[in-house]
């Protein structure tokens, strides 16, 4: 802080200064006039609000009613395994967040989303139709102010990046139904995972520990059409032991990196996530995680083996590096907010090793142009990319994700969000755009048009989804 | 009787100037500094915010946020923490402001994500949050003059005009204009100004009434300079002084901060 600092002459002058303006005070007319801005509904003092009380921010629920339109590509040159994704589907759901205080520093907290949906591809009404997802249900002790001990279902996230998340190791099997591809939307209806979580906060950091026991067997990727309707279905989260150790350390006044260590079957990664304010309007970040593992295709191959999927003795469709060597995934970007505006942009770079390479892709299209016409082998290529979706993992080893929000764009309560998700070995892409306008305090209207480009030998030119509109509407209770 | 009346003017004008000793003996960070006493305590102290924004005059959205509020030993500065709790949308999102260190939390993504100090000013927490910055800790202060101002209660009010400059990189808007009534030092209006000189933002103070030990303002109303058909009313209710322990004020803390 500068002190303002002020010598005997200008003490001497500020009191002549203030003696003259004391004999001829001046009458700031123009200064008057904004307060003609304050309209007369707010001119006198409103009657003293009731405050809501604050145990109400404990809790969200929402109804919402999405309706989603996707158009088919037909020329694909890998065809698509039956079921083909649904060309409409609408979707009614409520969605629950609570928490209640049980006395002795103990809370219950629960978060869940029941649905009722249609679409063109499961007959209505079936036990299709109706559907809960329980993405949390767990009981928090607080032994002391900044300690705490939770056990259920919890959803673990970390990472600071955006687009993607290397640290965030329960990210995997977790996304169920997604309606959107912005992956900030996609981790609010995301599976927690079984587990007993420890963690203590302190004035220069924090530490937390988390056991997640394996209960149950790994089961086949699920499709639109055969998701179970009331089942916690552990066997996404809970399929094998896990262990989280992460902590994060104040260096400086504004440098508190995060360091992660995380043990699942068995493998071992380590990570860490570290953001930087540079200037006024710009955080860069940098999340890493590495450990020994083999090549996404292997991954694939091998867990659709494990699962019953592909049969056990088959060779694989394409090359596959079956062995586990350190590798390395990588999300680095920054946020930028420009001055005087409500927008917020995010640029990454995504680099994960085990991804496909550009011969793998090659050998992706061509092993289906050679072979294709042996039965399986168009089901095995196309696992291979499901498995990938279901783990949460990028495709492709190298990948460009953009991201702009806009607050009260053009108008007041008009949000706009765009992003691109685009693969730099091919080029081909993902794009977004979201526009969500708040009709009152309970009322929200929103659409959505997704669009993906590129050759029909590239990553998203080979999607059978060629975009997507989505039209939603949504109540708070 | 020339005589006399030059007598009496010399004495009038004498005496003017003893009035306006007092005032003149405050440096202009004085001024500043005794006007954020006013409005903030020196105790950490939680507040809950009804913030009402006008567009084209009627009444359209209302937040509420509960504001938990401390002073950082070091800088002198405002750290805080802002829990929403209306609209049902944003209920339970949270926000730490805490110099550069700045975050915000999700409760249904249960992602926090580092902001900027300009993508802090997005949104309404900003405006809670900005209230309760101790001006003289980022900003030197020079005296433009003393000016009769109308306040928000359509009351004259003598006052220090001031222009403050920001000298700290945690300063979240680069010059303020600012008047406070002399005596009192209670904050009447202040105007906020961009890095590139643009008036953001007007503020009115009003309702002045005993909290938290002090006469304090109740309200506060913020005219969007860049749009003048909006316009935000803040009431601060509920204020009281509460402990608020430093790890409070940890990233990991946010998504552990009860609703009391």
């Amino acid at each position: 802080m500068r002190r303002f600092i002020t010598s005997p002459a200008r003490r001497a002058g500020e009191v002549i200064c203030a003696f003259f303006l004391l004999l001829s005070p001046a009458l700031a007319a123009d200064e008057d006039t904004d307060l003609n801005l304050i309209p007369p509904a707010a001119q006198a003092a409103p009657p003293a609000v009731v405050p809501v009380p604050a145990s109400s921010a404990t809790q969200r629920n929402y109804l919402e009613d999405a309706f989603t339109f996707t158009p088919l590509r037909n020329d694909l040159l890998v065809p698509y395994p039956p079921p083909t994704p649904a060309s409409w589907e609408d979707r009614l759901f409520l969605d629950s967040r609570d928490e209640w205080n049980l006395g002795n520093n103990v809370t219950l907290d629960y978060s869940g989303r029941f649905n009722l949906r249609a679409a063109n591809d499961i007959p209505f009404p079936s036990h299709e139709s109706v559907r809960n997802d329980l993405r949390e249900l767990f009981l928090s002790l607080q032994p002391d102010d900044s300690t705490w001990i939770d056990l259920g279902r919890v959803n673990v996230k970390s990472g600071v990046a955006v687009g993607y998340n290397p640290t965030d190791f329960f990210r995997t099997r977790a996304v169920v139904e997604p309606l959107t591809a912005d992956p900030t939307i996609l981790r609010e209806d995301r599976l927690g995972t079984l587990m007993l979580l420890g963690q203590h906060v302190w004035t220069g950091g924090s530490v937390t520990a988390v056991f997640a026991p394996k209960v149950t067997q790994p089961t086949a990727i699920y499709t639109n059409i055969d998701l179970p309707s009331f089942d916690p279905m552990l066997d996404r989260t809970n399929a094998q032991d896990r262990f989280l150790l992460k902590s994060s350390v104040a260096v400086s006044n504004d440098f508190s990196p995060e360091l992660l260590l995380y043990h699942a079957g068995d493998r071992t990664q380590v990570g860490t996530n570290l953001t930087v304010g540079i200037g006024q309007q710009t955080i860069a970040y940098v999340e890493w995680a590495g450990g020994g593992r083999a090549s996404l295709i292997a991954d694939a191959l091998a867990y659709g083996r494990q699962t019953g999927t592909l049969p056990k003795q088959a060779p694989p469709v394409i090359p596959a590096d079956a062995t586990q060597y350190f590798q390395n995934d990588l999300a680095a970007g920054f946020s930028y907010t420009p001055v005087d505006t409500k927008l917020t942009l995010n640029l990454e770079y995504h680099y994960h090793e085990a991804g496909f390479t550009s011969q793998d892709w090659r050998n992706w299209f061509n092993a289906a142009a050679q072979h294709g016409n042996i039965p399986g082998v168009d089901p095995a290529l196309w696992y291979i990319r499901s498995y990938a979706q279901d783990q949460q993992e990028p495709e492709t080893r190298h990948s460009a994700f953009v991201r702009a929000d806009w607050t009260d764009a053009f108008v007041t309560d008009l949000e706009l969000t765009a992003l691109a998700n685009i693969n730099l070995q091919d080029g081909s892409g993902l794009l977004q755009a979201t526009a969500d306008y708040y009709l009152s305090r309970v009322w929200t209207i929103g659409g959505q048009a997704t669009l993906t480009f590129g050759g029909r030998r590239s990553e998203f030119g080979s999607l059978p989804q060629a975009g997507g509109i989505l039209l939603r509407l949504v109540r708070y209770l | 009787m020339r005589r006399s009346f030059r007598v009496f003017a010399t004495v009038l004008l004498l005496a003017m100037a003893a009035v306006a000793m007092p005032a003149a003996a405050q440096t202009p960070q004085e001024i500043v500094a005794a006007a954020d006493k006013v409005r903030n305590p020196g105790q950490p102290f939680r507040s809950t915010d009804t913030l009402t924004e006008y567009v084209a005059g009627r009444p359209r959205d209302q937040d509420q946020l509960v504001v938990y509020a401390k002073e950082d030993p070091g800088t002198r500065q405002f750290r805080n923490l802002v829990r929403y709790i209306e609209p049902p949308r944003d209920a339970g999102k949270m926000a730490l402001f805490d110099k550069h260190d700045l975050w915000f939390y999700d409760p249904s993504s249960k992602a926090s994500v580092r902001i900027s100090p300009q993508q802090r000013l997005i949104g309404q927490a900003s405006i809670g949050d900005v209230l309760t910055v101790n001006l003289v800790a980022d900003y030197a202060t020079t005296l433009l003059g003393d000016e009769t101002i109308t306040d928000a209660e359509r009351q004259q009010r003598q006052c220090w005009h001031l222009d403050l400059k920001a000298v700290t990189d945690t300063a979240i808007y680069n010059r303020i204009e600012y008047w406070v009534e002399h005596g009192s030092f209670r904050p009447v209006k202040a105007k906020f100004f961009s890095d590139s000189g643009r008036l953001l933002k007007i503020l009115y103070y009003r309702g002045y009434r005993e909290q938290l030990g002090a006469v304090r303002p109740s309200e506060a109303v913020i005219i969007d300079a860049v749009d003048s058909s909006l316009v935000t009313t803040i009431q601060f209710g509920n204020l009281q002084f509460q402990d608020i322990p430093e790890a409070w004020f940890q990233r990991d803390y946010l998504p552990r901060l009860r609703a009391e």
